[in-house]
């Protein structure tokens, strides 16, 4: 498989990001059908903002650079999600790809985007930390796991240096820098690229855009959510006087026992 | 067909977070009528090992190659896929933090396993094998069932009780075939900030928004955290306007936390904020808006400005912590 | 409908004596998904980089508002319809339409905004020979320079034409030496090309020139303090013997008051729309607060004092938006009509608009009153707070105030709107005669009562809407049958007669817009919009009565009065509804939806 990349030469880069429909933040959660599913009317959905805003722009900026020569966006869902597929190639991007399928788990869309994947040479697959729906954060490493590839996640901060990336990451207290050959995943977080806003231009590009749709390979998912839940309302809250903290650290202390 | 747990250590010790990973091991192993594998990959000395045995573990299966005392999520999952095989385990655990997030999903993949990332509950085995987990982060649950016959599961750190009994874990070696591949990934520097507590592991953590007015007055919250031994954190607003670095941002895009104690000053409360924190077991919020949405998800409020009220509250936990020495 | 009937559609003024076709108007609920993406980068825009910064653009912080226009010009939307050629994306009108009203939201910088794009380019890019276009247009639209528009002078505001600006040839023939004083001049800290206004010699007419802010005899003067907007540039312009090139004479000599005139009709339509982009701003702040502020145990949301008011926030915002892309549809509709006979396209968008500068101006009043009774109704809902300087009710009330004053007062807009309408009717564009002289007929026969077993969602309030129309040609004609020439100076029956048409369009406006989207969407899925147009028309109704009252009690007596006062009475008659569960049934949505979602 490894023969599959590692075409790189400099100025060549094929990058792939993955994408992500997830509701909009200020999306309030409802339930329905006896709490197995979301209630999705009204909900507005926008690419996962770590996709969009690290990744994809992270790509960009390594294109306008002249490091990367293509840049392809991949997502996994129904002909409904090409709306936001649009909204990201408004931002940039040479094509789109969707796998025409419903994904119930993180491993059935790191199959199909793997076996797409193995397909293109890509040097560099791109994507977020987690999506803000199902806060997985799965699918990348996962990906670079069925592509045999080198994974890096939590990253702030991508720099490619001829036939390698150096990464600086997020480790516990700290911050860490890797090095490692293309191809690699690497999952965004903050830092890797400053979010745009698409441009008039880009909104008319991203129309004629190429968006392809790919039959998905057949694999099952290996889980099932059976029910969800909302969270419990708190009940009542304490309010004390500015004057009397005292009062409130007795309260952590002895009621909360967090002191 | 043991329960297979990762161990995360550091100079010289284990995690915390590792131990409460090796007890949940161990309750899946008692419902289950199996035994606690250990893993602990790199070098740890014998005794930290062996006291494993005190939250359940059976053994330890140990690769001491000093070259996995860092990440390296590929050589993680070989030694992983070793020990999995040989112990013929079919339930994995990890931790939902960096590195299991790095490790988790690799060896889910490699083995068409059933994933549940971020476990908040013990599974429920009368219905299958349903694990409850944060979506919309925190907005909502879900159970997810994991319907494959291998299961990996990362937990949310902080969340199970730890309950420390006797006994001594058996230490055993593991061997395992690297590949170069395994260590593609070389490390060039790390920079650990120092007295600095992880935010994401904290357990007690104070936040920062827009109702601070500057970055310039952030001494009298670093002064409050410091004297709780707090974690510092801050409203994307806050980051976005560079007040404060961005991986203090909590919130649906940035950190999830769930600590103790969560005290939030001068945030408003929006429910993209609200996301990132609900998981906190104690929520004290400060703000001069007595309307601030985020006393209604409060458990202690205070209505008053927050330089004002901050040193105040400083004072307290110092007078507090003189007298409980 | 015959080719030659729907040409025969658009003509402006025409909703007085016409029944227009649901299918024929647009409605908001039809943006498709290029426009929806334009739109968010607006809000995403204002989101990101105005709203953070609302109090240093109040405070006029040195070069920030230039930069912000900058940005917005990186990001496309200063030149939303600009051609190609000149840089622009050769957007149609409706989608800068939407961009104004999404922008609308931005306070100050909205101001600015529009002033830069509509007022400070429009007279170059419609009137400016190509030579003029080539050299500032390309700049303007990029934002790299900014517009300005001077028209106001102290002695001469609504009566612009009687302004002592005065430009004389120097005596080599190259320079038009410009002198006089121009103010209230937005964005003219900043701006770096004029568009300014003054008499050549003795002439009777305006003219126009394109004046560079390094001309030798410009100078500003010190900023003004303003009730709001503090944050949009205003100042006074000075011209001293200013020497402006021959060549930057724009179009020709004594052609000024057109094209104030011209571009006033397009900068009446577009406040209508930045004015609602500010209410649904401002309503969406007002749920919030109300969903968030609690007394006596609840949130005030859950009262029927606020819940009236948040509904009538958005009954008033949704029905004003109607009107207002109504109206612009047709302008593009009416453009693209000119085209194809053969006008230039740039002619054909002047006449185009000029048709509608009726409408214009009917928007122009209600969308700037909507927004400062959502503004008014805003500080209420916030209670202490509103009048809090913290709150961000403070800033939209007092930004708020100017929309009713620039752009032509409301009041010079409600007399145009009965100006234009009665010189349409007599140079016969526009048969009102015919349709007055039928209802003076209908007024003396037996009452028309059938059509009330008649089935239909929409049948009541199209024989409303007929009703408000022959109550304004009643009332209308006998006007000018009683005051004849006076009725210019009958100031009073001319503000009634507008009253009424204003809430006639508007109320028509969202009765085929509320129409058009149960055919789209279905019965059940608007039903909240179905009684908007409930309570707009029921309001209406009783609007209209008043306005004809007074009209007729100032100008009418004895039989004929009691006559035309049962005339209206029947004209404006509507079926009792329960107006307050239908405005509890707006609000709780607005409610859980926890912003403005219609």
């Amino acid at each position: 498989m490894v023969s599959l990349f590692g075409r790189f030469r400099g100025g060549y880069m094929k990058i792939l990001v993955c994408i992500s429909q997830v509701p909009d933040t200020s999306t309030k959660i409802v339930l329905k059908d006896d709490n197995t599913a979301i209630n999705n009317q009204g909900t507005t959905y926008i690419v996962n903002p770590y996709d969009e805003w690290y990744a994809l722009v992270c790509a960009l900026e390594l294109k306008e650079s002249g490091t990367a020569s293509d840049i392809h966006l991949i997502t996994v869902g129904k002909a409904d999600v090409e709306p936001v597929i649009r909204k990201a190639l408004a931002l940039g991007g040479d094509e789109a790809i969707r796998i025409d399928a419903d994904s119930n788990d993180p491993f059935q869309t790191a199959t199909y985007i793997a076996e797409y994947a193995k397909s293109v040479s890509y040097d560099l697959i791109l994507c977020g930390k987690e999506s803000i729906d199902y806060n997985n954060g799965a699918v990348g490493a996962m990906l670079a796991g069925l592509l045999d590839i080198d994974y890096i996640g939590f990253a702030t901060d991508i720099q490619i240096n001829g036939s390698s990336v150096i990464v600086k990451r997020e480790i516990e207290g700290g911050e860490e820098t890797d090095a490692c050959s293309l191809p690699v995943v690497i999952a965004c977080q903050k830092g890797v690229a400053e979010a745009r806003i698409p441009n008039m231009r880009g909104i008319m590009a991203a129309r004629t855009r190429p968006l392809k749709a790919v039959t998905p390979v057949a694999v099952d998912p290996v889980t099932e959510i059976l029910a969800y839940e909302l969270p419990p309302a708190k009940a009542g809250i304490k309010l004390i006087e500015a004057d009397n903290m005292d009062e409130l650290v007795a309260l952590l202390h002895t009621e909360a026992k967090v002191l | 067909m043991s329960v297979i747990v990762l161990v995360e250590h550091t100079e010289g010790s284990i995690k915390k977070k590792s131990l409460e990973a090796v007890q949940y091991a161990t309750s899946i192993a008692q419902k289950t009528g199996t035994t606690v594998s250990a893993i602990v990959l790199g070098t740890l000395p014998n005794d930290e090992m062996e006291n494993l045995g005190q939250y359940g573990a059976h053994k330890v299966l140990n690769v001491p190659d000093a070259r996995l005392n860092e990440l390296h999520p590929r050589a993680y999952t070989t030694a992983l896929l070793t020990a999995a095989q040989q112990e013929a385990s079919k339930i994995i655990i990890m931790l939902h933090d960096i590195n299991g997030r790095a490790v988790a999903p690799r060896v889910a993949g490699k083995l068409k396993a059933g994933l549940v990332a971020g476990a908040l509950s013990y599974p429920d085995l009368d219905k299958g094998f349903v694990i409850k987990k944060a979506v919309f982060s925190g907005k909502a649950f879900a159970h997810v069932n994991i319907t494959s016959d291998v299961k990996v599961i990362t937990l949310i750190p902080n969340t199970f009780q730890l309950n420390k009994g006797e006994g001594k874990a058996s230490i055993e070696k593991l061997d395992v075939n690297f590949s170069d591949n395994d260590f593609g990934i070389t490390v060039k520097e790390v920079n650990k900030i120092k007295g600095e507590i992880p935010l994401a592991d904290a357990q007690l953590v104070v936040s920062g928004g827009r109702g601070l007015k500057g970055p310039e007055n952030w001494g009298i919250l670093e002064d409050l955290a410091k004297e709780l031994g707090a974690a510092t954190a801050c409203s994307r607003p806050v980051a976005d306007a560079h007040w404060r670095p961005h991986h203090e941002h909590v919130g649906q895009t940035g950190g999830t936390v769930r600590p103790d104690l969560y005290i939030a000053v001068g945030i408003s409360g929006a429910i993209q904020h609200l996301a990132g924190v609900n998981g906190s077991k104690n929520i004290v919020v400060i703000n001069k808006d007595p309307e601030a949405p985020f006393f209604k998800a409060a458990n202690y409020g205070v209505v008053g400005d927050a330089l004002e009220v901050l040193p105040k509250l400083t004072e307290a936990v110092k007078k507090f912590r003189q007298n409980h020495k | 409908m015959s080719e030659i009937e729907s040409i025969k559609a658009i003509k402006g003024g025409e909703f007085l004596i016409r029944e227009t076709q649901a299918d024929s108007v647009f409605i908001p609920e039809e943006w498709n998904e290029e426009q929806l993406m334009i739109a968010e980068t607006c809000t995403n825009f204002l989101a990101q980089n105005v709203v953070p910064n609302l109090t240093r653009i109040d405070e006029q912080e040195e070069g920030l508002m230039p930069h912000l226009m900058e940005e917005a010009g990186a990001l496309g939307l200063l030149s939303i319809s600009i051609p190609e050629q000149y840089g622009g994306f050769g957007k149609d009108f409706k989608t800068s339409m939407l961009v104004t009203e999404k922008l609308g939201a931005g306070n100050s910088f909205s101001v600015a905004f529009s002033a830069h794009t509509g007022i400070g380019t429009l007279p170059i890019l419609y009137y400016g020979n190509d030579a003029q276009k080539e050299k500032y247009i390309p700049k303007l639209a990029s934002g790299e320079w900014k517009g300005a528009y001077c028209l106001t002078e102290p002695g001469a505001g609504s009566d612009a034409n009687s302004g002592k600006a005065r430009a004389k040839l120097s005596a080599d023939g190259k320079y038009y030496l410009l002198t006089g004083q121009k103010m209230w001049i937005t964005n003219a800290g900043f701006a770096d090309v004029f568009t300014v206004f003054a008499k050549i010699d003795d002439d009777e007419n305006l003219s126009a020139f394109i004046v560079e802010k390094d001309f030798e005899g410009l100078s500003l003067n010190t900023e003004e303090h303003k009730m709001g907007i503090k944050g949009s540039s205003t100042r006074q312009v000075f011209f001293n013997d200013c020497k402006v090139p021959v060549e930057n004479l724009l179009s020709e000599r004594q052609n000024g008051f057109k094209i104030a005139v011209n571009i006033l009709n397009l900068g009446r339509i577009k406040l209508g729309g930045a004015t609602i982009g500010a209410s649904k701003e401002v309503i969406t702040s007002a749920i919030r607060y109300a969903n968030e502020r609690e007394q006596f145990g609840r949130p005030i949301s859950k009262y029927g004092a606020i819940r009236y008011k948040l509904a009538q926030q958005a009954i008033r915002t949704y029905a004003s938006e109607a009107a207002i892309y109504r109206a612009s549809q047709n302008m593009e509709e009416a453009t693209e009509m000119y085209e194809a006979s053969g006008l230039d396209p740039i002619k054909a968008k002047l006449k185009g608009t000029e048709q509608f500068a009726i409408e214009a101006a009917i928007i122009k009043v209600h969308a700037s009153e909507t927004l400062d009774y959502v503004v008014d109704e805003g500080v209420q809902i916030y209670g202490g707070m509103g009048y809090s300087a913290e709150a961000p009710m403070d800033r939209a009330y007092r930004d708020s105030r100017i929309n009713r004053i620039f752009e032509g007062t409301n009041e010079i807009n409600r007399m145009l709107t009965v100006d234009m309408m009665l010189k349409r009717a007599l140079k016969g564009e526009l048969d009102l005669m015919g349709p007055a002289q039928k209802v003076a007929g209908e007024l003396m026969s037996v009452p028309d009562f059938g059509g009330a077993d008649e089935e239909g969602l929409f049948i009541k309030e199209k024989k409303y809407i007929a009703g408000f129309k022959k109550a304004i040609l009643m009332v209308a004609g006998a006007a000018v049958q009683k005051l004849m020439t006076q009725l210019g100076k009958e100031q009073e029956v001319l503000m009634y007669l507008a009253d009424m048409l204003i809430e006639l369009y508007v109320s028509e406006s969202l009765q085929l817009r509320v129409e058009k989207l149960v055919g789209l969407k279905g019965e059940e899925a608007v039903k909240e919009k179905l009684d908007m147009m409930h309570v707009y028309i029921n309001d209406a109704a009783v609007k209209i009565a008043n306005a004809g009252r007074e009209a007729i009690n100032s100008f009418a007596d004895g039989d004929e009065r009691r006559m035309m006062l049962m005339g209206l009475k029947r004209f404006t008659k509507t079926e009792d509804i329960n107006t307050t569960q239908a405005r509890r049934n707006i609000a709780a949505k607005l409610i859980e939806a926890n912003k403005y979602c219609y």
